[in-house]
């Protein structure tokens, strides 16, 4: 009895002092996960703190050879300048336009494509895959040359096609849909089949709801795009009805001698990103969903 | 899969093999120009599109300036349009000669220009310089008269002429080159004088050196530029545009001079933008730890020149001289020129009314007085023609007082003094990579820490050459 | 299961994406693959009228360069040191991020944040970072040390050359490593924590009623079910890594090297790029069909061994 009591006790004493230690153990874990969170993200946010010092310093400060962590002289100006300067609202309108009906249209095609992968069966299917997974091993710079004269015998210069046509396809996009309609049961197209409901009723009201997640991040990477463009818009349609945000902000920021106003530009580049940050923290949710449905199953 | 995707690369690249052995069909072309004997019509609309580097400021001077020139031509448009800077503008004229879209009218540096030619794209300019054509019912001829010619300051006039054809191919708009900026109070408190010649520099540098140990007494910002200036100023060989071009600058003289700087370097005498690690113009105007009491760069950027305006008082921190740059040989002063020119080029579908109206564009532009005074005071270039200081304005503004603006003007002064000594050199295709070459192999010979200082110089040298001649 | 309707079905739904392929990918490459066969191709030198003959010069042009050797071994090294290092610390943020309540949305979100922004600015930052400015090798004094060297001297360190002169390939390597590596954080992070958030709760539950150590927990239990994630961000990776360029330039310049020894870093798809601003077409597309098939098979490579580990 008393034997079976000390046990008792004995294993209570052992029990809590392995959960005192356990509960040391965990919380020592805890500040080292966070620690390292936290230096990681300090790491990664740097940058951006510079991006926005730097926006607000004079143009002899920037230069400067030993750069200043806080600016001297603080230039709320630089922003009133780059508003002012570069006609932001046209550029914005126009990279909004070309951002939308691109995306539009790519989502289109890609779902269809996407689909006609995960779902259909037709001869080569493979084949055709592989060979389209192939062409992402190439560098792209290669391919401009050839499209510029392409679009140009097209009689695309200077219109917003062509900006918005070359860039439709993009087999990365498919190989990301195509992941998460392979992931959507089988059964579910087979039961819609006997139904009778047809191919884009399905896609509508099954695929595409289960895949929404995907489709708003190719959505934002695609407006990314239009945002982020620069060479190839500057060939093919660099004039002031159809310039893009980055063209029209590196026209609008060098100077006399072809030098860039960097702290202006800087600025510039804080206002055009904002709306990406903004996007971003709204739709955070499913952009993260999106990507990391996608991936499984290589 | 992936043995699928080698299958479907195997055929590709078969399939192609027989598809290029078609190969492409010759295209004949020539390039000289020949004004049409009915001239230019100036009743017949015409567009013509215009490329440039210029900033938003310079472009409100352009857009007035054509305004002036649509009241002598109205029915000649002209659109333009920025490139970006100097790289941009390069790469983006390239591809649109490939697709039949280049402009009528460009800004360039020779060596665009030596790219566009491969294509057979540039106009020369010669006929048209040369017609004594009458434009329409005017006594106004198309080409240039002598006076106009007269007019030009010659070296910049001649830098049309460097592609090795004695053609003429690019007229100058407005040109910047290398001054020497110095502290002049610093100068003037040590009694120091400004240097005419590389060795009263080197002279210069050791008194500063004794009077400020830590200080870099020169800073060079284009390392490129120094070492084609010295060829130029010794007379030695760096590149010919003969033949389709040589790389010539593989030469004991070369090598000789380079081995004195590098001993110049290790003394600590000067530092360079790209050894520095910053522009030395911040060396040269912060007046922190480290001092540069002279600095060597583009007449153009003589607003970062300037000392720092934050002494309590508001007066500057010190006084800048500006001087042109040390010289080898007084009897044969060489000082670099830099800035745009422009070029006339056409495709299969450019009219010959077309280049005609870009000719007449880029002769008004050039010969100018207003525009040339104009335009040089909102950029800091230096005017091509002698006649423009009848602008009293310009004149004004060249002898203007202090501020910020007097330095761009006193540069610009230095520049219209110099006027005898520029050149550029050969343009080729390939006249680029020797330019990047020469300033990477004298950064190369400079710096490197070795204890056979020839075998470094000649291999750098080797190298460079192998480099240009891959 | 292959009837014929559903064959023409499936190529109506694709025709649009095959047909912009065809125009824009496929002719493009075709393109390229005339240009590497016709000796000493150079478009403007087509357009002034020059004609070019059938062979295999231009692949024996880029083998024969003494410093295309070097490009590889600049393009090989970083892909092999940037991937693991980037996958491993993705890995170990994912892992940290997931098991954390408080913060984990904003750091999630912080860590996302480069991904979504314009690429110019941060080269430039990471560049003021490194560069030592007025450093005189000699007497090793400098005006500013940047903000690196700065952190290693407050440990008693002594300041490093990392991308000025005298700095060493070791150095330049170090720093490319440490911006690439940044780079290509948010993207893997992002991924691996999707794949972790999924998952099922049931393998961890079992695993802490055995009482697993957690460093077990990790490698038995979370790594082998995040195979499949980590397997697409290594084979992306490696494509991503041999394709390096732009970040060289972000932080050297076009120069590609440090100042005293330009081109030192130069990597495959520089050495593409340099021939086509010299109107070196024929040229560049070898060197681009030489760095695709370098490509090709490190993916090979990479899926085979890749396939003996995954867990699918």
């Amino acid at each position: 009895m008393s034997n079976t009591k000390t046990m008792n006790v004995m294993q209570e004493r052992d029990v809590r002092t392995r959960t005192i230690g356990q509960k040391i153990f965990k919380v020592l874990g805890k500040t080292g996960t966070y620690i390292f969170l936290l230096v990681m993200a300090l790491i990664i946010l740097f940058p951006f703190y510079w991006m926005i010092i730097s926006s607000l310093k004079t143009l002899a400060e920037y230069r400067q050879a030993v750069p200043t962590f806080w600016p001297r002289q603080i230039m709320w100006g630089n922003y009133a300048e780059a508003f002012t300067k570069a006609n932001l609202g046209d550029l914005f309108m126009n990279t909004l336009y070309v951002g939308l009906v691109s995306t539009v249209l790519s989502l289109v095609i890609t779902v269809l494509s996407a689909f006609a992968f995960a779902r259909l069966e037709f001869k080569g299917k493979e084949t055709l895959f592989g060979a389209l997974l192939a062409t992402m091993m190439i560098p792209g710079e290669l391919f401009t040359i050839t499209n510029y004269i392409t679009v140009n015998n097209l009689g695309w210069m200077h219109t917003f096609t062509a900006l918005i046509v070359p860039f439709l396809v993009s087999v990365f996009y498919i190989y990301l849909l195509r992941q998460n309609f392979m992931q959507i049961p089988n059964e579910l197209y087979l039961a819609a089949k006997v139904d009778g409901t047809s191919d884009i009723k399905y896609l509508w009201k099954v695929m595409i709801p289960l895949a929404l997640p995907t489709l708003i991040s190719i959505t934002i990477l695609k407006m990314m795009g239009a945002w982020n463009s620069y060479i190839w818009p500057k060939l093919v349609a660099n004039d002031a009805a159809h310039q893009m945000i980055t063209n029209g902000l590196r026209n609008a920021f060098t100077d006399t001698t072809g030098q860039a106003n960097y702290p202006v530009q800087m600025a510039a580049v804080a206002i055009v990103s904002a709306p990406l940050f903004l996007v971003f923290l709204c739709l955070r949710k499913y952009i993260m969903q999106g990507v990391s449905r996608s991936g499984i199953k290589g | 899969m992936f043995k699928k995707i080698i299958a479907i690369v195997l055929t590709v690249v078969m399939a192609l093999g027989m598809f290029a052995l078609t190969g492409c069909g010759s295209k004949s072309a020539n390039n000289a120009f020949v004004v049409p004997s009915e001239g230019f019509n100036p009743n017949e609309t015409v567009d013509i599109t215009f490329t440039h580097t210029m900033g938003a400021k310079l472009q409100e001077v352009l857009n007035t300036y054509i305004e002036e020139f649509n009241k002598i031509y109205p029915n000649i448009n002209i659109t333009h349009q920025s490139a970006g800077g100097w790289s941009d503008i390069n790469g983006q004229i390239n591809t649109e000669i490939a697709g039949g879209t280049q402009p009528n009218v460009a800004y360039c540096y020779p060596d665009h220009v030596a790219m566009y030619n491969i294509a057979k794209s540039v106009v020369t300019l010669d006929n048209l310089i040369a017609s004594d054509i009458k434009i329409g019912d005017s006594e106004e001829i198309i080409g240039l008269t002598d006076a106009q010619k007269e007019d030009f300051i010659e070296s910049y006039y001649n830098e049309g002429l460097v592609y090795g054809d004695d053609q003429m191919y690019t007229m100058p708009l407005n040109k910047s080159t290398e001054v020497l900026y110095y502290n002049k109070t610093f100068f003037d408190e040590n009694n120091l004088t400004v240097p005419t010649t590389w060795d009263e520099l080197w002279d210069v540098c050791e008194k500063i050196k004794a009077i400020d140990p830590d200080c870099y007494p020169l800073g060079y910002d284009a390392e490129d530029n120094w070492f084609i200036t010295l060829c130029e100023q010794m007379e030695t060989d760096f590149t010919s545009a003969e033949n389709g071009g040589q790389y010539l600058f593989n030469n004991d003289e070369n090598k000789a001079f380079v081995k004195e700087l590098r001993e110049m370097y290790q003394k600590g005498y000067f530092t360079t933008q790209e050894l520095y690690g910053s522009y030395t113009s911040n060396l040269f105007v912060e007046q922190t730890d480290t001092n540069c009491y002279m600095c060597v760069g583009s007449s153009g950027g003589a607003s970062y020149q300037m000392s720092n305006n934050d002494t309590a008082d508001g007066s500057f921190a010190f006084e800048v001289g500006v001087a042109s740059i040390p010289q080898y040989n007084q009897e044969n002063r060489k000082v670099i020129s830099q800035g745009p020119s422009l070029c006339i080029l056409k495709g299969a579908n450019t009219t010959d009314q077309q280049v005609l109206a870009s000719w007449l564009f880029v002769k008004f532009l050039c010969t100018n007085i207003d525009f040339q005074a104009e335009f040089s005071m909102a950029s800091g270039y230096m005017p091509v023609i002698k006649s423009v200081t009848e602008n009293e304005n310009y004149a004004a503004w060249l002898a203007k007082g202090n501020g910020k603006e007097y330095l761009v003007a006193k540069c610009v002064q230095v520049g219209i003094d110099g006027r005898d000594d520029y050149f550029v050199s050969p343009a080729f295709n390939g006249s680029s990579k020797a330019r990047e070459q020469a300033g990477a192999l004298l950064l190369k010979c400079l710096s490197t820490e070795t204890t056979d200082v020839d075998k470094l110089i000649d291999d750098a040298f080797q190298e460079a050459l192998d480099e240009c001649e891959y | 299961m292959v009837d014929s309707k559903h064959q023409w079905k499936a190529w109506l739904y694709l025709s649009p994406a095959i047909i912009l392929l065809l125009v824009f990918t496929v002719w493009p490459i075709f393109n390229t693959l005339r240009m590497a066969f016709l000796n000493g191709y150079g478009n403007m030198a087509a357009m002034g009228g020059a004609t070019f003959q059938f062979g295999i010069e231009n692949f024996l042009k880029v083998i024969e360069y003494d410093k295309f050797l070097d490009c590889l071994k600049t393009t090989a090294i970083l892909c092999v040191a940037t991937v693991p290092i980037s996958t491993t610390l993705a890995l170990l943020i994912a892992v940290a991020l997931n098991s954390i309540k408080p913060l984990q949305k904003t750091l999630q979100t912080i860590f996302f944040l480069p991904y979504v922004t314009n690429s110019i600015a941060i080269g430039m930052v990471f560049a003021t970072m490194f560069n030592i400015v007025g450093y005189n090798p000699v007497e090793k004094v400098a005006d500013t040390w940047g903000i690196i060297n700065n952190v290693i001297q407050f440990f008693g360190g002594e300041g490093i050359s990392w991308i000025n002169q005298g700095s060493t390939y070791t150095a330049n390597i170090a720093v490319m490593i440490v911006y690439i590596v940044w780079n290509a954080l948010p993207f893997k992070i992002l991924i691996l924590l999707g794949g972790l958030q999924s998952i099922n709760k049931q393998y961890y539950d079992a695993a802490k009623v055995d009482g697993t150590p957690k460093a077990r927990v990790l490698t038995r239990i979370t790594i082998p079910l995040l195979s499949p994630m980590l397997a697409y961000v290594i084979i992306t990776g490696f494509i991503g890594g041999f394709k390096e360029y732009s970040s060289i330039v972000g932080i050297f310049g076009e120069k590609m090297g440090p100042p005293d020894d330009a081109g030192r870093l130069n990597t495959m798809v520089g050495f593409v790029y340099d021939a086509l601003e010299k109107d070196r077409q024929g040229l560049a597309s070898a060197g681009a069909l030489i760095l695709f098939v370098i490509i090709l098979v490190v993916t090979l490579f990479n899926n085979k061994v890749i396939k003996k580990h995954v867990h699918y």
